[in-house]
């Protein structure tokens, strides 16, 4: 390793520490408040089986939250990648587009979220106009990255056809990305439906709005139920997606065929 | 080295009239990436109609570039190319009219990976279906039934489901024609398609491309990187060397001969292959 290279080490060292002084990040408070995790352990494992009813249903209802953000917002930022794209547009359509979806992409789903409590009111309905927004910038910007990366021979062949630009999207463009899409759907699903978890912090709907309550009167027996029934569910859509990923989207990327 | 015909290939009666005409005719063509240095320089050619032409030359001798000048998906940067009485240019619309008449076969076949091979060869007849009906993949019965006679013509009956994926080299490059006849062409312009594969694959694809070119009365413009499969297939073989063209050759009986000066002897052509590197 040579002297520059040590350099920027050390002064990325250097940088953690300054930076920790400055935000009061002292690891000593951390050892300190280690015994807090047992009393903390010792009422979560306090739990109320009861409780298991209304955290199914408003598991079921954040769910149907990312569901529906996820859907909408991949069928609006569909069309705006595609204008996004610079190998399909001039740089009067692109940039524009481009610089909405960065505006869109400044807000986390958190903030999305406190907006539209303002506007829509309290409930799921501000948290699924949260999900779609957050959806959108995400989903466009990853599929123009996409569009823009895919091969240039196909571009190259089928547009010496003289076809027109539609047709060039709907039998290049659209095939070609489509898997990169699945991926980028099934991993914004997975995503959404932890970030619709904790949208109930600010009244948005929700399995978030029981966690937060229950933590804010040290209820922690309580909150267990509800954040076991989160990581449940995470875990089984995460095992769906790989499973979809691998039959659809290894195979036809790598060309081959995948045993499951 | 000796040259013979292949014996699958049938010369096309070229006494009858509309095959005496030019179709592709190049005076003094220069081309470059970065107006600095030329790619190709001061280009002559004359391509009859019917004709199957190659053109042959070493990695990076401006063959590619050739060929994208003449369907208009490059611009010259001297010199005037004329392909059927039209300058070529992506942006005309007359001349984009005529871009549906030619099939154009890059080096990588351009093929989509993930649809499947009716899918592929079906973009060849785009031109003849409208906005609407191609968004929704809709051809209609004729189109349909038209591919599937080209799918047997290349040889992938029965095959028309198969995604690319799954299909061997040799097949492809059949997808490849495939989609260039569904567009009912008149000229053909296939980039160095059989260079990567065996001997006896390379010229049962040529035989496929042959038969078509005679049949169905195309231009063929082939690029070569193998002078020998060039003399078999082509009328006209076109030398190009760092840009420029340095012979026009064919074979006349089993004799090579010089059409562009009639200096060299068919011995003189030959050593200058020999000085070439074997690759």
């Amino acid at each position: 390793m040579n002297q520059k290279n040590n350099l920027i080490i050390g002064l990325i060292i250097a940088g953690v520490v300054v930076m920790s002084a400055n935000v009061d990040a002292d690891p000593r408070d951390f050892v300190e408040g280690l015994p807090n995790i047992g009393i903390m352990a010792q009422e979560i494992t306090d739990v109320d089986p009861s409780l298991l009813e209304t955290a199914f249903w408003s598991m079921l209802e954040t769910i149907e939250m990312a569901f529906i953000g996820t859907v909408v917002g991949v069928a609006i930022a569909l069309p705006l990648s595609l204008l996004a794209a610079r190998n399909l547009n001039n740089k009067f359509v692109y940039v524009p587009i481009r610089a909405l979806l960065a505006a869109i992409r400044t807000f986390p789903s958190i903030l999305w979220a406190i907006l539209f409590v303002i506007i829509v009111g309290l409930g799921p309905f501000a948290g699924v106009l949260a999900i779609t927004m957050y959806t959108v910038g995400f989903i466009a910007k990853l599929q123009y990255e996409a569009i823009e990366a895919i091969d240039a021979d196909p571009m190259d062949a089928v547009g010496a056809i003289g076809v027109s630009k539609l047709q060039l999207i709907r039998f290049v463009v659209l095939p070609e990305s489509a898997s990169h899409l699945l991926s980028q759907i099934l991993y914004i699903f997975d995503y959404n439906i932890r970030q619709t978890s904790i949208l109930g912090l600010v009244g948005a709907g929700g399995i978030g709005f029981y966690i937060i309550n229950y933590i804010k009167f040290f209820e922690y027996g309580k909150a267990a139920i509800f954040m076991l029934v989160v990581l449940a569910t995470v875990l089984i859509i995460d095992w769906v997606s790989v499973r979809i990923r691998d039959n659809y989207i290894v195979k036809s990327q790598r060309g081959m065929q995948v045993k499951v | 080295m000796s040259i013979t015909k292949s014996s699958n290939v049938k010369t096309l009666e070229k006494s009858s009239s509309i095959f005496t005409k030019t179709i592709v005719q190049m005076n003094d063509v220069s081309a470059s990436y970065d107006s600095k240095n030329y790619v190709l320089k001061n280009i002559r050619m004359s391509i009859d109609r019917g004709t199957n032409y190659a053109i042959v030359g070493q990695s990076g001798s401006g063959k590619s570039t050739l060929l994208r000048l003449i369907n208009g998906m490059m611009n010259p940067s001297e010199g005037k190319i004329m392909v059927d009485y039209k300058i070529p240019n992506i942006t005309d619309k007359k001349f984009k009219q005529f871009m549906h008449k030619i099939g154009y076969i890059p080096q990588n076949l351009g093929l989509i990976k993930n649809s499947t091979v009716l899918e592929n060869i079906l973009i060849g007849a785009l031109p003849r279906v409208s906005g609407f009906n191609s968004f929704f993949k809709k051809f209609s019965d004729l189109e349909i039934d038209n591919a599937k006679k080209i799918l047997k013509q290349v040889g992938l009956q029965g095959k028309d489901n198969r995604k690319i994926y799954m299909l061997s080299g040799g097949e492809k490059r059949r997808v490849a024609i495939a989609r260039a006849l569904v567009q009912k062409p008149e000229i053909i312009l296939a980039d160095e398609i059989v260079s990567e594969l065996d001997h006896v694959t390379a010229r049962e694809i040529m035989d496929v491309l042959a038969e078509a070119q005679v049949t169905m009365k195309l231009t063929a413009i082939m690029v070569h990187h193998d002078i020998q499969l060039a003399l078999e297939y082509a009328d006209r073989v076109a030398v190009i060397k760092e840009g420029e063209k340095i012979l026009e050759i064919g074979v006349e009986g089993d004799r090579i001969v010089d059409f562009q000066s009639g200096n060299y002897t068919q011995r003189e052509i030959l050593e200058m292959f020999n000085d070439e590197p074997k690759e």
